[in-house]
């Protein structure tokens, strides 16, 4: 199991690997906020505070959105594209910075 | 119409143009006093900058009042803070006119731009801090995003303390004197264009201000209605206070609000709304309270929302629908922040019970939190099903009050 924690949402949920964030959010009832669910609109921008290893590795168009936005952040993510793939550990995702 | 523009400083000029007779804008505003689009030419020595566009079928006016102030050649940059299409309705045509001119827009409606010019332009995008140069003129970026789209933004010339502001500070209201201190009374503009506008938004509203406030501002150039060069921060005074002042009871007692609102025929569901405040208000920290939907204004409605930290909606099952004032109650989030807002659903019911889930699915896409799965019950509730719903009020109530809430999925 993994456990990921939704900070803003004060939310923990463990996980087996393969699980989207998408399905994470809906299913936990944490107010992540999504639109256009393909990669396209910036909605889903979050910052995985720990754990970014656990995810799948980052895309094209999450690089290509996050630097448009020209934030310094680090560890940046799209919600949409992201999938726990590790099968122990502990992620922590904050959104709306 | 006469080329009519208008002088903010030695450098900059209004080439806007006026809407006197829009009743509705946006479909959400009404607009009695019409309103206008406005437009901004700055001039340095080493060419000129136009600040925005205007709606497409004004754009004759825009380029009427445009060629009287410079040629097409002259232009450097076209800057667009916002791409609403009462903004950027001339910017094609603009494009071709002046061919050489780079524009500048945001970082995040680098994506928009795609839908709303069909074809393929080259542009650069601003970030805070990034500055362009006109020769002896110099404007700063400023990033001020959500207000009232994802791609806006603020800029600053330096060299005559204007801010340009976007829709921020707007007012639809059309008047050809154009300054504040020559117009009619607007104030119920202003103030009407903020509630229906940047409400939602405050949080987004106050980080700007912060980002004006490293500035001196002796003009304000916004996007719709009165140009303010009289007393600024009166302006800028009203939007902070606006954006500040929800959370009353938070910040005075220190208490969470928690709302139950309902609509019942036959007291079944009012039985359960009763219940569930009673729980949800035996939680330290939690002041709960009912309103009855029957009766409510939608502008009590929106300002109960604003100051509630948790709402819980009841409504029973009427017609496989639930009942049309609680869709009335959530369609005013569309006036408010939701994020961060915990909501619940509950309802009695005859037969199929659906009205809980439906408003418990809307609450989601409102981006309500929503730990606590709807709670409904058949017809009359039983003693134990009001134990259920006293639990109800105090786990969503133990929530608002920071609990965490842990699950396997
Ligand atoms: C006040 C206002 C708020 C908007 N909010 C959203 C929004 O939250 N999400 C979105 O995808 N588009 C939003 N839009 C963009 C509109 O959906 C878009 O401009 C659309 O093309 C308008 O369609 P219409 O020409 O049929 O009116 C908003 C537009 C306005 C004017
Ligand atoms: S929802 Fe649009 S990018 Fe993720
Ligand atoms: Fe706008
Ligand atoms: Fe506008």
């Amino acid at each position: 199991m993994v456990s990921v924690y939704l900070k803003n949402d004060n939310i923990k949920v463990n996980v087996k690997t393969g699980k989207s964030m998408r399905e994470i959010a809906r299913k936990s009832g944490a107010s992540m906020e999504f639109g256009c669910r393909v990669g396209d609109c910036s909605t889903c921008i979050a910052k995985i505070v720990h754990g970014a290893d656990l995810l799948n590795p980052i895309n094209d168009k999450e690089l290509l959105a996050i630097k448009a936005i020209g934030s310094k952040e680090e560890n940046l993510r799209l919600m949409c594209q992201c999938i726990v793939e590790a099968d122990e550990g502990e992620i922590e995702i904050s959104y709306f910075f | 119409m006469p080329a009519l523009t208008a002088k903010l400083s030695p450098s900059v000029d209004f080439i806007g143009a006026f809407d006197p007779k829009i009743r509705t804008f946006d479909i959400i505003m009404k607009t009695a006093n019409g309103s206008s689009y406005n437009s901004y030419v700055v001039r340095g020595s080493a060419g000129v900058a136009i600040m925005d566009t205007v709606k497409k079928e004004f754009s004759k006016d825009f380029f009427l009042r445009l060629e009287s102030l410079c040629k097409y050649e002259e232009i450097l940059y076209i800057v667009l803070h916002h791409l609403e299409p009462d903004h950027s309705g001339a910017l094609e045509e603009l494009m071709l006119r002046a061919p050489q001119a780079k524009l500048i827009i945001s970082g995040r409606a680098v994506l928009m731009l795609k839908g709303i010019i069909k074809s393929d332009v080259a542009f650069e995008t601003a970030n805070t801090g990034k500055i362009i140069s006109l020769g002896d003129k110099t404007i700063e970026f400023l990033s001020t995003p959500f207000l009232h789209w994802p791609d806006t933004m603020s800029s600053y010339l330096h060299e005559e303390k204007i801010l340009f502001s976007g829709d921020v500070f707007g007012s639809h209201y059309y008047d050809e004197r154009l300054f504040d201190d020559e117009v009619g009374d607007f104030s119920y503009a202003f103030k009407y264009y903020y509630d229906h506008i940047m409400r939602p938004f405050k949080q987004y509203v106050l980080q700007a201000l912060n980002l004006y406030s490293r500035f001196d501002i002796v003009t304000i150039a916004p996007l719709h209605g009165p140009i303010l060069r009289t007393n600024p921060q009166y302006y800028i005074d009203k939007y902070e206070e606006w954006s500040s002042e929800a959370k009353f009871r938070k910040h005075t007692f220190g208490k969470k609000m928690l709302s139950v609102f309902y609509m019942s025929s036959y007291d079944n569901t009012h039985t359960m709304a009763k219940k569930i405040m009673e729980g949800a208000d035996s939680i330290e920290g939690i002041v709960a309270s009912m309103y009855d939907l029957a009766s409510l204004d939608e502008s009590n409605m929106v300002d109960l929302l604003e100051e509630s930290d948790a709402v819980i909606i009841g409504s029973p099952t009427i017609n496989g629908d639930a009942v049309k004032p609680a869709w009335d109650l959530l369609a005013c989030m569309a006036y408010l922040e939701s994020q961060g807002k915990i909501g619940a659903a509950f309802g009695s019911y005859g037969w199929t019970g659906e009205a809980p889930e439906m408003l418990h699915d809307r609450m989601r896409w409102l981006k309500f939190r929503l730990p606590v799965k709807p709670i409904k019950i058949k017809l009359i509730p039983t003693k134990e099903e009001l134990e259920d719903c006293f639990a109800f009020g105090v786990e969503v109530a133990e929530i608002t009050m920071g609990k965490m809430v842990e699950m396997e999925i």
